[in-house]
């Protein structure tokens, strides 16, 4: 048995967000899939043992039990990244990563959320979610038109970092409640660069094909 | 509407890749905007005949562009070559795409929604451009209009110098302030829909930076909501 164990479901976009850091660092690890829709394993006895907030993904790494997404890539980036290039150290860069990381969980909720409605069919209001997903969307496509024309192709560091991994699926998804790429072209030249990294793995909903 | 004879852009040409493809929308009609690995753009519609699957989904090798689907693959003339599932298939000429005009001029792709017998407009001259960014924003262009006739650009320095536009054409507007000089391609989305690709003259290299932050924030002046007096 590995040592790292990942609590996932393969629809769950943070749960492809863990799968893309382990894919990205060539960590073993062990799955172990999670009936969330329509069981809400997640929100049971046993795994709320695990993260009493009932959602995933939720990694093992040993004897450490992390929840949170962006709490888990930065685990996964400062324990296992040797190189040290996912989560980059020197202060002008990591308060970017962390900036643009938390914007992963905060601004891009609702985008997250808006998948969850219009892909499980789950309550909540589409449109306002998809209207907040959009706003959040062109702040990071604004973002990305200023970074290429400084001659960068990545959200914090001259390299790919967890800020841009953790972004990345709610762009790349985001066909899947409805937003579509038309109006966001910095967005699709990064999505584009981000495909190509050794390690890159899909997920449905993803094109195998670009 | 637009004249079918006349010249519409659907991207900047930086932001067609070669080898990529992407959606446009113009006044309502669904387009697929690509560019074949040799660097030429294609613009069609955004449809594949088998299952109405949009081709911007699609991938590009080479000169032909794939359906995300099933994988049926078009030429550079919208006829459909290769069917996967039956790979030994002669396919039928009838199995195409509708393509439509296409030209690159000052740094942005244009297209013309007309059918090849209808005579065309003269393409835009644009002169040599760098490109800035495409905004898109949610309003009519009559709006986008009255607010760039008050916009304030960036000059250098800090300093910045109130606008004079000029509407060249429906779709090609220019923005002049001391030795700065804006060409603005006009993307008609839908009546509420704009999108504007904008470039800078050659001479204004120091200037992008500020004009992409102008654009950002003229999408702000555009998208607030009208007062009665602007109405009036």
């Amino acid at each position: 048995m590995s040592e790292i164990t990942l609590y996932n479901h393969d629809l769950d976009e943070n749960c492809y967000r863990v799968r893309l850091m382990l894919s990205f660092l060539g960590l073993a690890h062990e799955i172990v899939a999670i009936d969330m829709v329509p069981g809400h394993e997640e929100k049971g006895p046993a795994m709320r043992a695990l993260n009493p907030l009932g959602s995933l993904p939720i990694l093992k790494d040993g004897d450490l039990v992390l929840y949170g997404t962006q709490a888990i890539l930065a685990h996964l980036a400062r324990a296992h990244d040797a190189a040290g290039v996912w989560l980059p150290l020197e202060p002008a860069i990591f308060s970017r990563v962390m900036q643009w990381t938390f914007f992963s969980a905060t601004a891009l909720s609702c985008a997250i959320e808006a998948r969850r409605v219009a892909v499980f069919g789950l309550g909540g209001d589409l449109e306002t979610l998809k209207h907040e997903a959009r706003q959040a969307l062109r702040i990071m496509d604004d973002h990305m038109v200023l970074r290429h024309i400084e001659g960068f192709e990545w959200f914090a560091a001259d390299t790919p970092t967890i800020a841009d991994l953790s972004l990345l699926p709610s762009f790349a998804l985001s066909r899947d409640y409805g937003i579509d790429h038309d109006e966001f072209p910095a967005l699709r030249r990064w999505l584009r660069r981000f495909r190509i990294l050794p390690g890159f793995r899909t997920m449905p909903g993803i094109p195998d094909y670009h | 509407m637009s004249s079918e004879a006349a010249w519409v852009p659907v991207a900047l040409s930086a932001s067609i890749e070669p080898g990529t493809s992407a959606g446009a929308v113009v006044e309502g009609a669904e387009l697929v905007v690509w560019r074949d690995a040799k660097g030429v753009a294609h613009v069609w519609e955004d449809r594949c005949p088998h299952r109405g699957m949009r081709m911007s989904f699609g991938f590009v090798r080479g000169d032909h562009i794939a359906c995300l689907y099933h994988g049926w693959s078009y030429d550079t003339a919208g006829q459909c070559r290769h069917i996967p599932a039956h790979p030994d298939l002669d396919v039928p000429k009838t199995i195409k795409i509708a393509t439509y005009a296409v030209e690159e001029a000052g740094g942005v792709i244009w297209t013309r929604l007309a059918t090849a017998a209808q005579a065309a407009d003269p393409l835009p001259t644009m002169g040599t451009n760098l490109p800035v960014r495409s905004l898109y924003a949610d309003c009519s262009a009559a709006h986008a209009l009255a607010i760039l006739k008050q916009t304030l650009l960036p000059v250098g320095k800090g300093e910045t110098c109130p606008g004079r536009l000029q509407v060249v054409t429906p779709h090609v507007w220019t923005l002049e302030a001391g030795a700065l000089s804006l060409s603005i391609a006009v993307q008609l989305i839908g009546p509420q829909k704009i999108g504007l690709h904008i470039l800078a003259d050659e001479g204004a290299a120091d200037l992008i930076p500020h004009l992409a932050r102008w654009a950002q924030a003229l999408r702000l002046a555009l998208e607030e909501p009208v007062t009665v007096a602007e109405v009036a």
